[in-house]
Protein backbone atom coordinates (compact mmCIF):
# COMPACT_ATOMS: atom_id res chain seq x y z
CA UNK A 1 0.00 0.00 0.00
CA UNK A 2 1.31 3.43 -0.87
CA UNK A 3 1.45 5.92 2.00
CA UNK A 4 -1.50 8.29 2.11
CA UNK A 5 -1.09 11.55 0.27
CA UNK A 6 -1.80 14.68 2.32
CA UNK A 7 -1.11 18.09 0.84
CA UNK A 8 0.92 19.76 3.63
CA UNK A 9 0.01 23.25 2.50
CA UNK A 10 -3.73 22.63 2.78
CA UNK A 11 -3.38 20.95 6.16
CA UNK A 12 -1.15 23.73 7.56
CA UNK A 13 -3.60 26.38 6.39
CA UNK A 14 -6.44 24.53 8.02
CA UNK A 15 -4.55 24.47 11.33
CA UNK A 16 -3.61 28.12 11.01
CA UNK A 17 -7.19 29.19 10.29
CA UNK A 18 -9.16 26.96 12.65
CA UNK A 19 -6.59 26.26 15.38
CA UNK A 20 -4.58 23.07 15.91
CA UNK A 21 -6.75 21.83 18.81
CA UNK A 22 -9.87 22.22 16.76
CA UNK A 23 -8.33 20.43 13.76
CA UNK A 24 -7.50 17.49 16.04
CA UNK A 25 -11.20 17.26 16.94
CA UNK A 26 -12.13 17.62 13.30
CA UNK A 27 -9.81 14.76 12.30
CA UNK A 28 -11.37 12.57 15.00
CA UNK A 29 -14.80 13.43 13.61
CA UNK A 30 -13.63 12.45 10.14
CA UNK A 31 -12.26 9.18 11.60
CA UNK A 32 -15.82 8.39 12.74
CA UNK A 33 -17.60 9.70 9.65
CA UNK A 34 -15.44 8.19 6.88
CA UNK A 35 -16.19 4.52 7.72
CA UNK A 36 -19.87 5.46 7.91
CA UNK A 37 -19.69 6.95 4.42
CA UNK A 38 -17.91 3.82 3.17
CA UNK A 39 -20.70 1.69 4.61
CA UNK A 40 -23.25 3.94 2.91
CA UNK A 41 -21.45 3.51 -0.43
CA UNK A 42 -21.57 -0.29 -0.05
CA UNK A 43 -25.21 -0.29 0.96
CA UNK A 44 -26.22 2.09 -1.85
CA UNK A 45 -24.34 -0.03 -4.37
CA UNK A 46 -26.05 -3.21 -3.13
CA UNK A 47 -29.45 -1.49 -3.35
CA UNK A 48 -28.71 0.02 -6.75
CA UNK A 49 -29.44 3.49 -5.31
CA UNK A 50 -27.46 5.74 -7.64
CA UNK A 51 -28.32 9.02 -5.90
CA UNK A 52 -27.40 7.78 -2.43
CA UNK A 53 -24.18 6.41 -3.87
CA UNK A 54 -23.31 9.72 -5.51
CA UNK A 55 -24.07 11.71 -2.38
CA UNK A 56 -21.93 9.53 -0.13
CA UNK A 57 -19.04 9.76 -2.60
CA UNK A 58 -19.59 13.51 -2.78
CA UNK A 59 -19.37 13.86 1.00
CA UNK A 60 -16.21 11.79 1.17
CA UNK A 61 -14.65 13.89 -1.59
CA UNK A 62 -15.62 17.11 0.12
CA UNK A 63 -14.12 16.08 3.48
CA UNK A 64 -10.95 14.75 1.88
CA UNK A 65 -10.44 18.06 0.13
CA UNK A 66 -10.87 19.90 3.42
CA UNK A 67 -7.90 18.05 4.92
CA UNK A 68 -5.78 18.05 1.76
CA UNK A 69 -6.15 14.28 1.35
CA UNK A 70 -5.73 14.59 -2.39
CA UNK A 71 -5.59 10.95 -3.47
CA UNK A 72 -8.61 9.90 -1.40
CA UNK A 73 -10.44 12.95 -2.79
CA UNK A 74 -9.61 11.93 -6.36
CA UNK A 75 -10.84 8.37 -5.76
CA UNK A 76 -14.07 9.61 -4.20
CA UNK A 77 -14.58 12.11 -6.99
CA UNK A 78 -14.24 9.38 -9.62
CA UNK A 79 -16.99 7.43 -7.84
CA UNK A 80 -19.16 10.54 -7.53
CA UNK A 81 -18.99 11.36 -11.22
CA UNK A 82 -19.03 7.93 -12.86
CA UNK A 83 -22.47 6.82 -11.71
CA UNK A 84 -23.27 3.47 -10.11
CA UNK A 85 -20.27 1.18 -10.85
CA UNK A 86 -20.72 -2.35 -12.26
CA UNK A 87 -18.89 -3.93 -9.32
CA UNK A 88 -17.55 -3.13 -5.86
CA UNK A 89 -13.88 -2.92 -6.82
CA UNK A 90 -13.74 0.90 -6.67
CA UNK A 91 -15.44 0.92 -3.27
CA UNK A 92 -13.23 -1.86 -1.95
CA UNK A 93 -10.16 0.13 -2.96
CA UNK A 94 -11.36 3.02 -0.79
CA UNK A 95 -11.18 1.06 2.47
CA UNK A 96 -7.38 0.89 2.85
CA UNK A 97 -7.07 4.45 1.49
CA UNK A 98 -9.44 5.72 4.18
CA UNK A 99 -7.54 3.85 6.90
CA UNK A 100 -4.21 5.20 5.69
CA UNK A 101 -5.54 8.74 5.38
CA UNK A 102 -7.08 8.77 8.83
CA UNK A 103 -3.86 7.44 10.36
CA UNK A 104 -1.78 10.02 8.51
CA UNK A 105 -4.10 12.88 9.48
CA UNK A 106 -4.14 11.84 13.14
CA UNK A 107 -0.35 11.72 13.15
CA UNK A 108 -0.13 15.17 11.52
CA UNK A 109 -2.72 16.67 13.82
CA UNK A 110 -0.89 15.46 16.94
CA UNK A 111 2.51 16.75 15.85
CA UNK B 1 -27.67 50.05 52.59
CA UNK B 2 -24.93 52.57 51.88
CA UNK B 3 -24.16 53.84 48.45
CA UNK B 4 -20.96 52.55 46.93
CA UNK B 5 -18.74 55.54 46.29
CA UNK B 6 -16.65 53.95 43.58
CA UNK B 7 -18.33 53.94 40.19
CA UNK B 8 -15.95 51.26 38.89
CA UNK B 9 -18.56 48.48 38.84
CA UNK B 10 -21.19 50.67 37.22
CA UNK B 11 -22.09 51.46 33.67
CA UNK B 12 -22.71 55.19 33.56
CA UNK B 13 -25.28 56.68 31.18
CA UNK B 14 -25.88 60.37 31.68
CA UNK B 15 -27.58 60.65 35.07
CA UNK B 16 -27.89 56.89 35.48
CA UNK B 17 -25.45 54.38 36.90
CA UNK B 18 -26.33 50.74 36.38
CA UNK B 19 -24.71 48.18 38.68
CA UNK B 20 -25.32 44.98 36.78
CA UNK B 21 -23.76 42.57 39.30
CA UNK B 22 -25.61 44.07 42.27
CA UNK B 23 -28.78 44.63 40.21
CA UNK B 24 -29.00 48.23 41.34
CA UNK B 25 -29.75 51.48 39.57
CA UNK B 26 -28.68 54.93 40.72
CA UNK B 27 -30.15 58.14 39.35
CA UNK B 28 -28.11 61.25 40.14
CA UNK B 29 -26.13 59.18 42.63
CA UNK B 30 -29.18 57.98 44.54
CA UNK B 31 -30.40 54.38 44.53
CA UNK B 32 -33.77 53.89 42.87
CA UNK B 33 -36.16 51.04 43.56
CA UNK B 34 -36.78 48.91 40.49
CA UNK B 35 -38.70 45.67 40.14
CA UNK B 36 -36.83 42.52 39.22
CA UNK B 37 -38.41 42.23 35.75
CA UNK B 38 -37.85 45.92 35.09
CA UNK B 39 -34.18 45.51 35.99
CA UNK B 40 -33.87 42.47 33.69
CA UNK B 41 -35.45 44.51 30.91
CA UNK B 42 -33.10 47.43 31.54
CA UNK B 43 -30.06 45.13 31.51
CA UNK B 44 -31.26 43.53 28.26
CA UNK B 45 -31.82 46.90 26.57
CA UNK B 46 -28.48 48.27 27.75
CA UNK B 47 -26.62 45.20 26.52
CA UNK B 48 -28.26 45.60 23.10
CA UNK B 49 -28.19 49.39 22.94
CA UNK B 50 -26.52 49.38 19.51
CA UNK B 51 -29.79 48.30 17.90
CA UNK B 52 -33.55 48.18 18.08
CA UNK B 53 -34.50 45.08 20.07
CA UNK B 54 -37.64 43.23 18.91
CA UNK B 55 -40.34 42.74 21.54
CA UNK B 56 -40.17 38.95 21.21
CA UNK B 57 -36.48 38.97 21.95
CA UNK B 58 -36.98 41.09 25.07
CA UNK B 59 -39.79 38.85 26.27
CA UNK B 60 -37.53 35.81 25.81
CA UNK B 61 -34.86 37.43 27.94
CA UNK B 62 -37.07 38.84 30.68
CA UNK B 63 -39.53 35.95 30.91
CA UNK B 64 -37.41 32.99 29.75
CA UNK B 65 -39.47 29.96 28.85
CA UNK B 66 -42.79 31.69 29.49
CA UNK B 67 -45.51 32.67 27.07
CA UNK B 68 -46.11 36.32 27.85
CA UNK B 69 -48.27 38.93 26.16
CA UNK B 70 -46.81 42.13 24.77
CA UNK B 71 -48.78 44.06 27.34
CA UNK B 72 -46.57 42.79 30.19
CA UNK B 73 -43.53 44.10 28.38
CA UNK B 74 -45.30 47.41 27.88
CA UNK B 75 -45.92 47.69 31.61
CA UNK B 76 -42.23 47.14 32.37
CA UNK B 77 -41.20 49.65 29.71
CA UNK B 78 -43.54 52.20 31.29
CA UNK B 79 -42.06 51.48 34.71
CA UNK B 80 -38.55 52.07 33.36
CA UNK B 81 -39.58 55.27 31.61
CA UNK B 82 -41.03 56.53 34.85
CA UNK B 83 -37.58 56.22 36.43
CA UNK B 84 -35.33 57.02 33.47
CA UNK B 85 -37.45 59.56 31.62
CA UNK B 86 -39.63 58.94 28.61
CA UNK B 87 -36.87 59.56 26.10
CA UNK B 88 -34.46 56.98 27.53
CA UNK B 89 -36.23 54.15 25.76
CA UNK B 90 -37.31 54.81 22.20
CA UNK B 91 -40.09 52.90 20.52
CA UNK B 92 -39.57 52.10 16.86
CA UNK B 93 -43.07 51.26 15.63
CA UNK B 94 -43.40 47.68 14.52
CA UNK B 95 -39.77 46.92 15.38
CA UNK B 96 -39.22 47.14 19.12
CA UNK B 97 -37.37 49.25 21.68
CA UNK B 98 -33.97 50.86 21.93
CA UNK B 99 -32.06 52.29 24.87
CA UNK B 100 -30.98 55.73 23.75
CA UNK B 101 -28.91 57.31 26.50
CA UNK B 102 -25.27 57.74 25.50
CA UNK B 103 -22.70 56.20 27.82
CA UNK B 104 -20.36 58.42 29.79
CA UNK B 105 -16.62 58.33 28.99
CA UNK B 106 -15.09 55.15 30.35
CA UNK B 107 -12.03 54.22 32.33
CA UNK B 108 -9.28 52.64 30.24
CA UNK B 109 -9.52 48.87 30.28
CA UNK B 110 -13.29 48.67 30.45
CA UNK B 111 -15.54 47.75 27.56
CA UNK B 112 -15.61 50.14 24.60
CA UNK B 113 -18.14 52.94 24.65
CA UNK B 114 -21.22 52.23 22.57
CA UNK B 115 -22.12 54.43 19.69
CA UNK B 116 -24.99 56.87 20.04
CA UNK B 117 -28.32 55.21 19.52
CA UNK B 118 -30.99 55.36 16.85
CA UNK B 119 -30.79 54.24 13.25
CA UNK B 120 -29.07 56.13 10.43
CA UNK B 121 -25.52 56.00 11.80
CA UNK B 122 -22.67 53.90 10.43
CA UNK B 123 -22.94 50.13 10.62
CA UNK B 124 -22.03 48.92 14.10
CA UNK B 125 -19.62 45.98 14.31
CA UNK B 126 -22.05 43.83 16.21
CA UNK B 127 -22.21 40.05 16.49
CA UNK B 128 -24.63 38.67 13.95
CA UNK B 129 -26.65 35.47 14.22
CA UNK B 130 -25.84 32.99 11.49
CA UNK B 131 -27.39 29.65 10.66
CA UNK B 132 -25.32 26.90 9.02
CA UNK B 133 -27.23 24.15 7.21
CA UNK B 134 -25.01 21.23 6.18
CA UNK B 135 -25.57 17.50 6.57
CA UNK B 136 -21.85 16.71 6.56
CA UNK B 137 -20.59 16.83 10.11
CA UNK B 138 -16.97 17.70 9.28
CA UNK B 139 -18.02 20.54 6.99
CA UNK B 140 -20.59 21.79 9.49
CA UNK B 141 -18.15 21.88 12.41
CA UNK B 142 -15.49 23.60 10.35
CA UNK B 143 -17.83 26.24 8.95
CA UNK B 144 -19.28 26.99 12.41
CA UNK B 145 -15.78 27.28 13.83
CA UNK B 146 -14.65 29.66 11.07
CA UNK B 147 -17.69 31.90 11.57
CA UNK B 148 -17.36 31.90 15.36
CA UNK B 149 -13.74 32.95 15.02
CA UNK B 150 -15.02 35.96 13.05
CA UNK B 151 -17.07 36.93 16.10
CA UNK B 152 -20.49 35.73 15.01
CA UNK B 153 -23.06 33.76 16.92
CA UNK B 154 -23.66 30.52 15.01
CA UNK B 155 -26.34 27.83 15.11
CA UNK B 156 -26.32 24.76 12.89
CA UNK B 157 -28.72 22.18 11.47
CA UNK B 158 -28.15 19.08 9.33
CA UNK B 159 -31.06 19.25 6.90
CA UNK B 160 -33.23 21.70 5.01
CA UNK B 161 -36.44 20.97 6.89
CA UNK B 162 -34.94 21.78 10.29
CA UNK B 163 -33.34 24.87 8.75
CA UNK B 164 -36.77 26.15 7.66
CA UNK B 165 -38.19 25.43 11.12
CA UNK B 166 -35.42 27.39 12.84
CA UNK B 167 -35.72 30.26 10.36
CA UNK B 168 -39.44 30.58 10.96
CA UNK B 169 -39.11 30.71 14.75
CA UNK B 170 -35.84 32.60 15.32
CA UNK B 171 -34.16 35.69 14.01
CA UNK B 172 -31.06 35.13 11.88
CA UNK B 173 -28.99 37.59 9.86
CA UNK B 174 -27.54 35.14 7.35
CA UNK B 175 -27.91 31.54 6.21
CA UNK B 176 -24.99 29.45 4.95
CA UNK B 177 -26.53 26.70 2.93
CA UNK B 178 -25.21 23.40 1.63
CA UNK B 179 -26.93 22.01 -1.45
CA UNK B 180 -26.76 18.25 -0.89
CA UNK B 181 -28.94 17.56 2.12
CA UNK B 182 -31.59 15.03 3.16
CA UNK B 183 -35.25 15.98 3.78
CA UNK B 184 -35.23 19.27 1.88
CA UNK B 185 -32.08 20.03 -0.07
CA UNK B 186 -30.52 23.41 -0.68
CA UNK B 187 -32.40 24.01 -3.91
CA UNK B 188 -35.69 23.10 -2.24
CA UNK B 189 -34.97 25.53 0.58
CA UNK B 190 -34.12 28.31 -1.89
CA UNK B 191 -37.38 27.64 -3.74
CA UNK B 192 -39.42 27.91 -0.53
CA UNK B 193 -37.54 31.04 0.43
CA UNK B 194 -38.31 32.64 -2.94
CA UNK B 195 -42.02 32.13 -2.32
CA UNK B 196 -42.00 33.52 1.22
CA UNK B 197 -41.76 37.33 1.59
CA UNK B 198 -40.46 37.15 5.18
CA UNK B 199 -37.80 34.57 4.35
CA UNK B 200 -36.72 36.42 1.21
CA UNK B 201 -35.25 39.14 3.39
CA UNK B 202 -32.68 36.72 4.76
CA UNK B 203 -29.44 36.67 2.78
CA UNK B 204 -28.14 33.24 1.77
CA UNK B 205 -24.64 32.15 0.85
CA UNK B 206 -24.51 28.72 -0.76
CA UNK B 207 -21.49 26.59 0.09
CA UNK B 208 -21.08 23.43 -1.93
CA UNK B 209 -18.57 21.17 -3.60
CA UNK B 210 -20.97 20.31 -6.39
CA UNK B 211 -19.15 20.78 -9.65
CA UNK B 212 -20.29 22.73 -12.68
CA UNK B 213 -21.43 26.25 -13.46
CA UNK B 214 -25.06 25.17 -13.93
CA UNK B 215 -25.51 24.59 -10.17
CA UNK B 216 -24.07 28.00 -9.32
CA UNK B 217 -26.29 29.68 -11.88
CA UNK B 218 -29.37 27.91 -10.55
CA UNK B 219 -28.64 29.08 -7.00
CA UNK B 220 -28.21 32.67 -8.09
CA UNK B 221 -31.43 32.47 -10.13
CA UNK B 222 -33.20 31.22 -7.04
CA UNK B 223 -32.06 34.29 -5.15
CA UNK B 224 -28.90 33.22 -3.32
CA UNK B 225 -26.60 36.17 -2.64
CA UNK B 226 -23.41 34.30 -3.22
CA UNK B 227 -21.80 30.92 -3.88
CA UNK B 228 -18.65 29.56 -2.29
CA UNK B 229 -16.97 26.35 -3.39
CA UNK B 230 -15.88 23.88 -0.75
CA UNK B 231 -13.45 23.61 0.81
CA UNK B 232 -14.30 27.19 1.63
CA UNK B 233 -11.40 29.59 1.53
CA UNK B 234 -11.46 31.43 4.88
CA UNK B 235 -10.45 34.79 3.42
CA UNK B 236 -13.21 34.64 0.81
CA UNK B 237 -15.68 33.41 3.44
CA UNK B 238 -14.95 36.40 5.66
CA UNK B 239 -15.29 38.86 2.78
CA UNK B 240 -18.56 37.40 1.47
CA UNK B 241 -20.13 37.04 4.91
CA UNK B 242 -19.12 40.59 5.79
CA UNK B 243 -20.58 41.96 2.59
CA UNK B 244 -23.89 40.06 2.93
CA UNK B 245 -24.30 41.14 6.54
CA UNK B 246 -23.59 44.75 5.74
CA UNK B 247 -26.30 44.73 3.08
CA UNK B 248 -28.68 43.03 5.52
CA UNK B 249 -28.02 45.63 8.21
CA UNK B 250 -28.48 48.46 5.74
CA UNK B 251 -31.84 47.00 4.70
CA UNK B 252 -32.83 46.62 8.37
CA UNK B 253 -32.03 50.27 9.03
CA UNK B 254 -33.89 51.31 5.90
CA UNK B 255 -36.93 49.44 7.16
CA UNK B 256 -36.66 51.07 10.60
CA UNK B 257 -36.53 54.46 8.92
CA UNK B 258 -39.55 53.67 6.77
CA UNK B 259 -41.44 52.53 9.85
CA UNK B 260 -40.55 55.80 11.55
CA UNK B 261 -41.24 58.08 8.62
CA UNK B 262 -44.16 56.38 6.89
CA UNK B 263 -46.36 54.98 9.65
CA UNK B 264 -48.89 52.36 8.67
CA UNK B 265 -46.98 51.33 5.57
CA UNK B 266 -46.36 47.61 6.01
CA UNK B 267 -42.98 46.12 5.19
CA UNK B 268 -41.56 48.60 2.80
CA UNK B 269 -43.08 49.98 -0.33
CA UNK B 270 -45.21 47.15 -1.58
CA UNK B 271 -47.54 49.53 -3.30
CA UNK B 272 -45.00 50.07 -6.06
CA UNK B 273 -46.35 48.57 -9.25
CA UNK B 274 -49.27 46.76 -7.66
CA UNK B 275 -52.90 47.69 -7.62
CA UNK B 276 -53.90 49.40 -4.35
CA UNK B 277 -55.68 46.94 -2.10
CA UNK B 278 -58.36 48.89 -0.36
CA UNK B 279 -60.97 47.52 1.97
CA UNK B 280 -64.10 48.76 3.62
CA UNK B 281 -64.33 47.94 7.29
CA UNK B 282 -65.99 48.81 10.56
CA UNK B 283 -63.43 50.59 12.71
CA UNK B 284 -62.82 52.96 15.57
CA UNK B 285 -60.61 55.96 14.99
CA UNK B 286 -58.65 57.71 17.69
CA UNK B 287 -57.13 61.16 17.24
CA UNK B 288 -54.94 62.77 19.87
CA UNK B 289 -53.65 66.34 19.96
CA UNK B 290 -51.30 68.28 22.15
CA UNK B 291 -53.07 71.25 23.69
CA UNK B 292 -51.55 74.72 23.41
CA UNK B 293 -48.51 73.63 21.50
CA UNK B 294 -47.92 77.28 20.55
CA UNK B 295 -47.62 78.30 24.18
CA UNK B 296 -45.22 75.42 24.83
CA UNK B 297 -43.16 76.37 21.77
CA UNK B 298 -42.85 79.98 22.92
CA UNK B 299 -41.82 78.99 26.43
CA UNK B 300 -38.86 76.91 25.32
CA UNK B 301 -36.17 76.61 22.64
CA UNK B 302 -36.86 75.12 19.21
CA UNK B 303 -34.68 72.16 20.14
CA UNK B 304 -36.67 71.55 23.32
CA UNK B 305 -39.91 71.74 21.37
CA UNK B 306 -38.77 69.13 18.87
CA UNK B 307 -37.55 66.94 21.70
CA UNK B 308 -40.90 67.32 23.42
CA UNK B 309 -42.77 66.36 20.25
CA UNK B 310 -40.49 63.35 19.80
CA UNK B 311 -41.02 62.14 23.36
CA UNK B 312 -44.72 62.76 23.21
CA UNK B 313 -45.06 60.83 19.94
CA UNK B 314 -43.06 57.95 21.40
CA UNK B 315 -45.44 57.64 24.33
CA UNK B 316 -48.56 57.93 22.19
CA UNK B 317 -47.32 55.35 19.66
CA UNK B 318 -46.57 52.98 22.51
CA UNK B 319 -50.09 53.27 23.83
CA UNK B 320 -51.54 52.77 20.33
CA UNK B 321 -49.42 49.76 19.44
CA UNK B 322 -49.79 48.01 22.77
CA UNK B 323 -53.55 47.90 22.18
CA UNK B 324 -53.38 46.67 18.60
CA UNK B 325 -53.91 50.03 16.91
CA UNK B 326 -52.25 51.19 13.72
CA UNK B 327 -50.79 54.63 13.35
CA UNK B 328 -52.16 56.21 10.20
CA UNK B 329 -51.08 59.79 10.64
CA UNK B 330 -48.20 61.48 12.45
CA UNK B 331 -48.23 65.24 12.21
CA UNK B 332 -46.11 66.76 14.95
CA UNK B 333 -48.71 67.69 17.53
CA UNK B 334 -51.46 65.38 16.18
CA UNK B 335 -51.59 61.61 15.78
CA UNK B 336 -54.29 59.48 14.20
CA UNK B 337 -54.75 55.79 14.87
CA UNK B 338 -56.96 53.08 13.45
CA UNK B 339 -58.43 50.16 15.39
CA UNK B 340 -59.92 47.57 13.07
CA UNK B 341 -59.48 44.32 14.99
CA UNK B 342 -62.40 42.95 17.06
CA UNK B 343 -63.49 45.13 19.99
CA UNK B 344 -62.32 48.25 18.20
CA UNK B 345 -64.05 50.70 20.54
CA UNK B 346 -62.79 49.02 23.69
CA UNK B 347 -59.21 48.94 22.38
CA UNK B 348 -59.42 52.62 21.51
CA UNK B 349 -60.80 53.46 24.95
CA UNK B 350 -58.00 51.53 26.69
CA UNK B 351 -55.50 53.31 24.47
CA UNK B 352 -56.92 56.67 25.48
CA UNK B 353 -56.73 55.74 29.15
CA UNK B 354 -53.10 54.65 28.77
CA UNK B 355 -52.27 57.85 26.88
CA UNK B 356 -53.57 59.86 29.81
CA UNK B 357 -51.55 57.76 32.28
CA UNK B 358 -48.37 58.09 30.24
CA UNK B 359 -48.92 61.84 29.89
CA UNK B 360 -49.32 62.12 33.66
CA UNK B 361 -45.98 60.31 34.19
CA UNK B 362 -44.39 62.51 31.57
CA UNK B 363 -45.71 65.65 33.26
CA UNK B 364 -44.34 64.47 36.59
CA UNK B 365 -40.87 64.44 35.00
CA UNK B 366 -41.35 67.78 33.28
CA UNK B 367 -42.67 69.70 36.27
CA UNK B 368 -39.92 68.31 38.52
CA UNK B 369 -37.40 69.99 36.21
CA UNK B 370 -39.37 73.24 36.02
CA UNK B 371 -40.91 72.64 32.60
CA UNK B 372 -44.51 73.28 31.61
CA UNK B 373 -46.80 70.24 31.71
CA UNK B 374 -48.51 69.03 28.56
CA UNK B 375 -52.23 68.37 28.07
CA UNK B 376 -53.94 66.06 25.61
CA UNK B 377 -57.22 66.20 23.80
CA UNK B 378 -58.44 62.85 22.48
CA UNK B 379 -61.29 62.18 20.08
CA UNK B 380 -62.73 58.72 19.41
CA UNK B 381 -65.26 57.93 16.68
CA UNK B 382 -66.60 54.69 15.19
CA UNK B 383 -68.03 53.88 11.80
CA UNK B 384 -67.36 52.36 8.44
CA UNK B 385 -64.17 53.48 6.73
CA UNK B 386 -62.09 52.63 3.68
CA UNK B 387 -58.45 51.83 4.46
CA UNK B 388 -55.58 50.98 2.19
CA UNK B 389 -52.50 52.28 0.49
CA UNK B 390 -52.67 55.12 -1.95
CA UNK B 391 -50.17 57.16 -3.79
CA UNK B 392 -47.74 56.84 -6.66
CA UNK B 393 -45.03 54.23 -6.93
CA UNK B 394 -42.55 56.85 -5.70
CA UNK B 395 -44.51 58.16 -2.79
CA UNK B 396 -47.08 56.07 -1.01
CA UNK B 397 -48.94 56.32 2.23
CA UNK B 398 -51.49 54.46 4.27
CA UNK B 399 -54.81 56.23 3.97
CA UNK B 400 -58.04 55.93 5.81
CA UNK B 401 -61.16 57.81 4.78
CA UNK B 402 -64.67 58.01 6.12
CA UNK B 403 -66.90 60.22 8.20
CA UNK B 404 -65.57 58.63 11.42
CA UNK B 405 -62.00 59.69 10.54
CA UNK B 406 -63.03 63.31 10.27
CA UNK B 407 -65.24 63.03 13.35
CA UNK B 408 -62.37 61.70 15.48
CA UNK B 409 -60.11 64.55 14.35
CA UNK B 410 -62.84 67.13 14.99
CA UNK B 411 -63.53 65.70 18.45
CA UNK B 412 -59.82 65.82 19.34
CA UNK B 413 -59.74 69.46 18.25
CA UNK B 414 -62.91 70.20 20.22
CA UNK B 415 -61.50 68.44 23.29
CA UNK B 416 -58.32 70.51 23.21
CA UNK B 417 -60.38 73.70 22.95
CA UNK B 418 -62.95 72.82 25.59
CA UNK B 419 -60.48 71.29 28.01
CA UNK B 420 -62.02 67.81 27.88
CA UNK B 421 -59.71 64.86 28.11
CA UNK B 422 -61.57 62.43 25.88
CA UNK B 423 -64.59 63.01 23.68
CA UNK B 424 -66.30 60.01 22.13
CA UNK B 425 -69.02 60.02 19.50
CA UNK B 426 -72.43 58.46 19.93
CA UNK B 427 -71.56 55.24 18.01
CA UNK B 428 -68.54 54.63 20.23
CA UNK B 429 -70.58 55.44 23.33
CA UNK B 430 -73.18 52.87 22.30
CA UNK B 431 -70.54 50.23 21.56
CA UNK B 432 -69.00 50.79 24.99
CA UNK B 433 -72.22 50.81 26.96
CA UNK B 434 -71.27 47.73 29.01
CA UNK B 435 -67.74 48.84 29.73
CA UNK B 436 -67.91 52.56 30.39
CA UNK B 437 -69.05 52.44 34.01
CA UNK B 438 -66.07 50.29 35.03
CA UNK B 439 -63.48 51.84 32.74
CA UNK B 440 -64.15 55.52 32.59
CA UNK B 441 -64.73 58.32 35.03
CA UNK B 442 -67.92 60.30 34.50
CA UNK B 443 -69.07 58.09 31.63
CA UNK B 444 -72.20 60.05 30.93
CA UNK B 445 -70.83 63.54 31.37
CA UNK B 446 -71.76 66.52 29.28
CA UNK B 447 -73.06 65.93 25.86
CA UNK B 448 -71.42 68.53 23.67
CA UNK B 449 -73.06 70.55 20.94
CA UNK B 450 -71.95 67.92 18.42
CA UNK B 451 -73.55 65.10 20.41
CA UNK B 452 -70.30 63.73 21.83
CA UNK B 453 -69.73 62.37 25.35
CA UNK B 454 -66.93 63.58 27.56
CA UNK B 455 -65.25 60.78 29.53
CA UNK B 456 -62.29 60.64 31.92
CA UNK B 457 -63.15 64.21 32.71
CA UNK B 458 -62.45 65.64 36.17
CA UNK B 459 -65.24 68.16 35.88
Amino acid sequence: MNPAVIDPHTFDELQANAGADFVLELVDTFAEEAPRLLAELRSALAAGAADRFRRAAHSLKSNSNTFGATRLAAMARALELQGLPPDASGVDALAPEIDGTVAALQALARQ
Amino acid sequence: MSVTASPSGAEQFGRFAIFLAERRLHVDGQPVALGSRAFDLLAALVARRDRVVPKDELIDVVWPGLVVEDNNLQVQVSALRKVLGAQAIATVPGRGYQFTVAAAARQPGTAPAPRAALPAGAAPPRASRLLVADDNKVNRLLLCRSLELMGHEVASVDNGRTALERLSSERFDLLLLDLEMPEIDGFGLLEQRAADPALRELPVIVTSSLEGVAQVARCIELGADDYLHKPVNPVLLKARVGSSLERKHLRDRERELIARLAPGLPDGLQIAGGAPEGRRTAATLLAVRLRDVDALAQAQSAHETLELLGNWSTLMLDAIESHGGRVMQLAGDAIGALFDAPDTALSALRTAREMLELAAQFNHERTSTGKLPIALGIGIASGEIVAGHAGTPRRASFVCVGAAVQRAAALAAEATQRGDKVLIDASTHAALADHLPSLAKSPDATVTATGAFSIFSER
